[in-house]
């Protein structure tokens, strides 16, 4: 679903309920409004009657009431837009306003009926051709005896005129109100989701290459906000793991490419002209040494990614750890012989800790090989193991080339090598450090650096004991 | 013609060095990039190879210091990434032609060749003085239709003396263009060369092409 449609049925879903409560509340206007006019004009009959009842009761009921007379002794009758009858105690008319003039208003079976039984009657009526009319009937008893029936009425058409104006008001006003409040709508929905949009835009411009992208957030506590910092969190780490996979990839690419370019120079070089055995012998020698560098990077690799996907599986068993540091202490003696470096033990304590037994000699390994091949000429290598709280502390420490400070951190990246390292001309991949990290951690334990340029590099790992059971 | 190769990998270097020796240039390698850099300067290279991944310094910052400081030699740089980036700014920074890793040792010397030849100012390579003619590629001397054999190093002073013809060129000249930096510039080396060059060149003819001017260094000119 894109934003646009997200809007439009925003602004329709607003739009409907909108025009829901238009139309209850137009019906209910009406409604209300029709009945208080209603009744007001009963109120106004009412009244209208009272006064006339009060009047004629000055007249004692005289059947020969003179209506002018009426409308003379109180202006105000006159005024109220309303006509009187007086019918007899039969119901025939005796009597009647003048305003009435021709017309026939008679008095109806129901009305009269009430009459005599004492009560007032409220009709409305709408006689062909004429306008609606609103009457009130009130009997004038004396004692129990029926003496007349006075009739008070009005026309409705004011207040209908009142009721259809407000009803036109109404059909124009709601639609033009719903019309405002959906452009309203339209517009608020497209602001809210105008960072919808934007993260849009950002995702596909991300999508096509460009890293850099992140999407503005000027309102960064409400709900689109924390979706933009969230999405904006998500690139950035998106980005650094992209980068240190081109990094790594470009990296790889040149550390399999030197070689590659060697063996091919190299043979290249012999092949452009005859030449003696012992060339051919040289050039057979270095390629074999690069194709080694070579299958040792790509097996290095290959161990690397498997264990980045957790397809490695460690066998934890118990590991006597002073055995094995003494046995890489034998081999270390000779990997030194070639450079007159020797390995020498300052410390063994006994431990015992869970482990992988394969690993930790590769680890040990990679690090006394290490000690070895930076070394300079001559010197010592010295190995340790001691226990420190809950801890075996293993330092491999050299006396060579070091590490100066600012490179320190990068030793245990893929195929990062220090340009001393790469110098002092000793083959590596750039790989081992990083293994001994991975080793190290999945052991649970950690590894340390220390080394100062031309002092030598000490290396210590720290892995757990198995806790003494009580 | 003697060239310069700054490349910090030994056995990259070595067999760089010794196809250049093999086409009888003269060749200084350096490791690295500070090393790389004092050595443009201080010596008038005819061609610079120059590995843009360096210790000490990169390649691509070796180019643009030695540029600012008036080197003109041509620049040939290596990389061994294949990223356009890497070339782009590569010669951007003052480098003539590229190679990626790895290359073929052919196209990197028919590269040198041609750096060579467009800085001698010869578009088609062949070299002629008078009716001495030098090809380049084939490294073939021939005299009047009659091929000539030289050793390395007689060749490599000939092809000197021939792309330089009617300069004269001194022997602290030849030495730095013929030599490496082995060579020791007290002995008389390079008249004995001469020497050796006039004896196949200029034998049993009136005139000699090479000449002595004294108390400079050597010529070659066709009209005597």
């Amino acid at each position: 679903m894109n934003s646009a449609s997200i809007r439009v049925r925003l602004t329709l879903w607003y739009g409907s309920a909108l025009a829901l409560i238009l139309l209850l509340f137009a019906v209910a206007l009406y409604l209300v409004m029709s009945r208080a006019l209603r009744e007001q004009v009963d109120a106004s009959l009412d009244e209208a009657a009272a006064v006339a009842i009060r009047t004629l009761g000055e007249h004692r009921f005289g059947p020969f009431l003179i209506f002018e007379d009426l409308s003379q002794d109180f202006p105000e009758i006159a005024l109220l837009d309303k006509f009187f009858q007086i019918f007899g105690p039969a119901g025939q008319v005796t009597i009647q306003s003048s305003n009435i003039q021709s017309r026939e208003i008679p008095l109806s079976q129901s009305a009269f009926r009430a009459s005599l039984e004492g009560q007032s009657t409220f009709e409305s009526v709408q006689f062909k051709k004429g306008v609606p009319l609103r009457l009130l009937s009130v009997p004038i008893r004396q004692g129990e005896q029926l003496v007349n029936i006075l009739r008070v009425g009005t026309s409705l058409q004011p207040t209908d005129r009142m009721l259809r104006r407000l009803l036109v008001g109404l059909y124009i006003a709601s639609p033009v109100a719903l019309l405002v409040s959906l452009l309203g709508g339209w517009f608020l929905a497209g602001r809210a989701l105008r960072p919808v949009h934007a993260i849009t835009q950002a995702a596909r411009r991300i999508a096509a290459g460009d890293w850099s992208q992140r999407i503005l957030t000027p309102h960064s506590n409400d709900e689109i906000g924390q979706l933009a910092s969230t999405f904006n969190d998500m690139i950035g780490r998106l980005e650094v793991s992209f980068k240190q996979i081109r990094q790594f990839s470009a990296d790889a690419s040149h550390e399999l490419r030197t070689p590659l370019t060697i063996t091919k120079g190299e043979t290249e070089l012999a092949l452009r002209r005859p030449r003696q055995a012992e060339d051919y012998r040289a050039v057979l020698e270095s390629n074999l040494e690069e194709i080694d560098r070579m299958s040792r990077i790509v097996d290095e690799l290959l161990f690397l990614s498997r264990a980045d996907l957790g397809e490695i599986k460690l066998k934890m068993v118990p590991v006597q750890l002073d055995d094995l540091v003494r046995e890489i202490q034998q081999q270390a003696m000779v990997l030194g012989m070639d450079r007159h470096v020797q390995a020498v033990l300052n410390a063994v304590e006994p431990v015992l800790i869970q482990g992988d037994d394969l690993r930790l000699r590769e680890l040990l390994l990679n690090l006394v090989d290490n000690a070895v091949k930076y070394s300079y000429e001559g010197q010592t290598v010295e190995l340790a193991l001691v226990v420190e709280g809950s801890h075996a502390k293993i330092m491999v420490r050299d006396h060579g080339i070091g590490i100066a400070p600012e490179n320190q951190a990068r030793v245990f990246d893929r195929f990062y090598r220090t340009d001393e390292a790469r110098a002092h001309g000793a083959k590596g991949t750039g790989l081992g450090l990083a293994i001994c990290k991975w080793i190290v951690e999945v052991h649970h334990g950690t590894i340390e650096l220390d080394s100062t340029v031309h002092g030598g590099s000490c290396f210590t790992v720290f892995l757990p004991l198995i806790p003494a059971r009580a | 013609m003697r060239i310069l190769v700054v490349e910090d990998e030994p056995k990259v270097a070595s067999f760089i060095r010794r196809a250049l020796e093999e086409e009888s240039y003269a060749v200084d390698v350096c490791t690295d990039g500070i090393a790389g850099l004092d050595w443009a300067q201080a010596v008038d290279y005819d061609l610079i190879i120059l590995d843009l991944m360096l210790p000490g310094l990169p390649g691509v910052e070796v180019l643009k210091r030695a540029r600012a400081a008036g080197v003109k030699a041509p620049v040939m740089i290596l990389t061994a990434r294949s990223e356009v980036d890497q070339r782009v700014k590569g010669l951007d920074a003052g480098a003539d032609d590229y190679l990626t890793k790895p290359f073929a040792i052919e196209e990197l010397l028919a590269r040198a060749r041609a750096l060579l030849r467009r800085a001698g100012g010869a578009p088609t390579g062949i070299l002629r003085v008078d009716d001495v003619v030098l090809n380049p590629v084939t490294r073939e001397v021939t005299r009047d239709g009659q091929r000539l054999e030289f050793t390395t190093k007689e060749y490599a002073l000939m092809e000197y003396l021939m792309r330089n013809a009617g300069r004269v060129l001194t022997r602290s000249m030849i030495a730095e263009h013929v030599w490496d930096l082995d060579f020791d510039t007290f002995t008389n080396v390079i008249d004995v060369y001469i020497s050796y060059l006039r004896n196949k060149i200029d034998k049993g003819r009136e005139r000699g092409l090479i000449q002595t001017i004294r108390g400079s260094g050597y010529m070659m000119r066709s009209d005597g």
